[in-house]
């Protein structure tokens, strides 16, 4: 486990498998946020290929976020460009899902999506955190307008199906409660000497004043009902004007319903550096750059395109494919360089003469489960009963999360939801499922966390990763071992071929890593391309 | 970043009291059959039909390559390309890393090859599978 400390992780493995989980999906993201996600965007601004040679060519494999960079900035360069993609429309896993769209997943079952105008759901990315320098100079570079994405909103909720006879707790009662708490602790401890070997008398005083502080503890270092408690925590009523002014304070919950509850689990939720706000989200859906970038590219993406076949000689590539509908039969296109994004997961059944380190690398990466749902409902009853406007919960039910519109507040009308998000085991259950299926399971759990589901509900879709058929997965799952030995392999041009993606980046699963990746393969493909000069 | 991973640990089992199958404890008692039917039918399909788009999931239906019994424990064992993997970490007994034990491998693979037009008379034991190699390390942690 790399601490070193077995028998404490042991012992704090059966603890937390005695309290059972809450905040599961919380969990899920700092978990995956630790996975080598945490490093910064190496994004440095706008590439310079300057020098591009007269003629030369580049073929792109992909018109998803990766893909369509690359093609973007070589075609400004110079460079003849052409790219193929599997689907009939760009973007690839940067994606929204309308009214009137439909999608038809591996194993045939269509959804036909049947939201409201202007109501979406992302299957894909959601969220672009501030720092991820690529994606935000293309949105601005695309003129896309952004919205801020609420990764932590203090009144939705943190639910666990076995604490607090099911009832969800707002995520500022289980923060205020746990942290003053925990402040008290702390301050008793402080004030009996238990820290004297540690912490200097003076640092003492300073480290009691902001326990207070932290906490909203009262003058004897409590963590008990009071005006600066119910400013955290929220009031039993609210304070207003006029004769029912007076508030009426709340009461914190027990130190031991807090730990009992394991929701503090779901605390740290916007705290790992790829959640924490400022994020935004893409007025309209994430779906809006990739159409954006598409249209950018206008006839220099070729759609229905599956390729089947890439092979380079010591002049080029030519590289095969079929059309995806499966109306005509083979074609090739060569260029003298070629960038493929393909997914891992498709590219390692691809024939392609590339060397056998390259070759081991693309087959050293799985794919990871996820399935989302987007529920439509009657009206915005999360708003309107419950005053949750954007955000996540988290639960520790299947499906992991609850996501509430970041937009449209307010507004009359049908509202949609993103009614589960979820990670493994569990993602692969709702995805041997049918789409039908799970809506419906869907339903049945959230209706545990907002009651309003059953007589609110509308319609669903519901997307699973394993299912997409131009990407058979979500993202590429490395681990710190396959990294050592495969990652350089990977991203190394052989011959005439550089990959891009997610998937050759340590910001997996980020549509920043896809940038990024992209922008440091053509970099260096142009450097070679420079390198042999103009052709003859 | 790995007492976060145990996290998962505790996300997972918390299931045990839903109808879903997918807790820690409910895995545990899954028959070959319903460990298909819940987790390998989401990407091969019911009857073992797999599927084919950009790429394909292969056709478990009729398989060739089933004749041996242990490529298809190696196959579920470890992955193969973007296939997860679902043996137990060898040297992590007790992993955070949900996944399948080596008895509940030998019954699915006991299953897929004697369904599905697949008649293949010979069983295969939970330590047969345990003397396969297993996943090298920790893998990833959520998936």
């Amino acid at each position: 486990m790399g601490n070193g400390d077995d028998s404490y992780s042991l012992s704090r493995r059966r603890l937390l498998q005695m309290i059972g989980s809450t905040a599961g999906g919380a969990a899920m993201y700092q978990a995956m946020s630790s996975l080598g996600f945490a490093a910064e965007s190496p994004y440095r601004g706008p590439i310079d290929l300057q020098g591009a040679p007269k003629g030369a060519s580049v073929l792109v494999l992909g018109a998803g976020m990766a893909g369509m960079t690359a093609a973007y900035e070589l075609r400004n360069a110079g460079y003849d460009v052409q790219v193929l993609e599997y689907n009939a429309r760009p973007g690839g896993r940067t994606w929204t899902l309308r009214g009137g769209d439909r999608y038809t997943e591996l194993g045939g079952l269509t959804q036909q999506c049947e939201f409201d105008q202007d109501l979406y759901i992302n299957p894909g990315p959601w969220r672009i955190p501030y720092h991820h320098h690529g994606m935000m100079h293309y949105v601005k570079r695309l003129g896309i307008k952004l919205e801020p994405f609420f990764q932590v909103n203090y009144n939705a909720y943190l639910h666990s199906s076995k604490a607090f006879g099911g009832k969800p707790q707002r995520f500022r009662e289980v923060k205020a409660d746990y942290q003053g708490h925990v402040a008290e602790l702390l301050a008793k401890a402080t004030r009996q000497h238990a820290l004297d070997a540690s912490v200097t008398k003076e640092d003492q005083e300073i480290l009691l004043e902001s326990l207070r502080d932290w906490g909203a503890l009262d003058k004897n270092f409590a963590y008990v009902a009071s005006d600066a408690v119910s400013d955290r925590r929220g009031y039993e009523k609210n304070p207003g004007g006029g004769l029912s002014a007076r508030p009426v304070l709340s009461k914190p919950m027990t130190l031991h319903d807090v730990l009992g509850s394991g929701l503090w689990q779901g605390i740290p939720s916007g705290d790992a550096f790829d959640m924490q706000m400022a994020l935004f989200q893409p007025a309209g859906g994430m779906g809006t750059i990739g159409e954006a970038f598409g249209r950018e590219l206008g006839p220099l993406i070729r759609y229905n395109s599956k390729v089947i076949d890439i092979h380079q000689d010591s002049s080029g590539v030519t590289v095969t494919f079929t059309d995806s509908l499966g109306h005509e039969s083979k074609q090739s296109l060569r260029a003298d360089w070629c960038l493929c994004t393909i997914p891992l997961s498709v590219l390692a059944q691809i024939p392609m003469n590339v060397g056998q380190k390259m070759a081991a690398a693309i087959s050293a990466v799985p794919y990871a489960s996820a399935v989302k749902a987007g529920l439509q409902f009657k009206r915005r009853f999360w708003e309107e009963d419950e005053q949750i406007f954007g955000g996540i919960t988290y639960t520790d039910l299947p499906i992991m999360n609850i996501g509430y519109p970041n937009t449209g507040f307010q507004s009359a009308g049908k509202g949609v939801l993103l009614g589960a998000y979820i990670w493994g085991f569990s993602a692969m259950e709702f995805t041997s499922m049918t789409p039908q299926q799970r809506v419906q399971k869907v339903v049945e759990y959230g209706s545990q966390i907002h009651p309003q589901y059953h007589k609110e509900f509308d319609n669903g879709v519901a997307v699973a990763w394993h299912r997409s058929p131009f990407s058979l997965g979500c993202f590429g799952t490395w681990t710190s071992d396959t990294r050592a030995r495969h990652y350089e392999d990977l991203c190394q041009i052989d011959g005439r071929v550089a990959l891009a993606g997610e998937h050759a980046s340590y910001l997996g699963g980020w549509q920043e890593g896809a940038v990024t990746s992209a922008l440091d393969a053509i970099g260096r493909l142009h450097q070679r391309a420079v390198a042999q000069g103009a052709k003859v | 970043m790995r007492g976060l991973l145990l996290l998962v640990v505790a996300a997972v089992s918390a299931y045990a009291d839903s109808p879903m199958l997918t807790s820690r404890a409910a895995l545990g008692s899954l028959t070959g059959e319903q460990i298909y039917d819940h987790i390998c039918q989401g990407c091969h399909m019911q009857g073992g039909q797999g599927a084919t788009g950009a790429g394909a999931y292969p056709k478990l239906a009729g398989n060739g390559k089933f004749v041996s019994w242990e490529f298809v424990a190696q196959t579920v064992l470890n992955g193969r390309g973007g296939m997860p993997p679902f043996g137990a970490p060898a040297n992590q007994e007790g992993s955070s890393r949900p996944h399948l034990t080596d008895a509940q491998i030998s019954d699915v693979v006991n299953y897929v090859r004697t369904h599905f037009k697949n008649s293949y008379k010979s069983t295969v034991t939970a330590d047969q599978v345990a003397a396969l190699p297993h996943p090298a390390a920790e893998l990833f942690g959520p998936q």
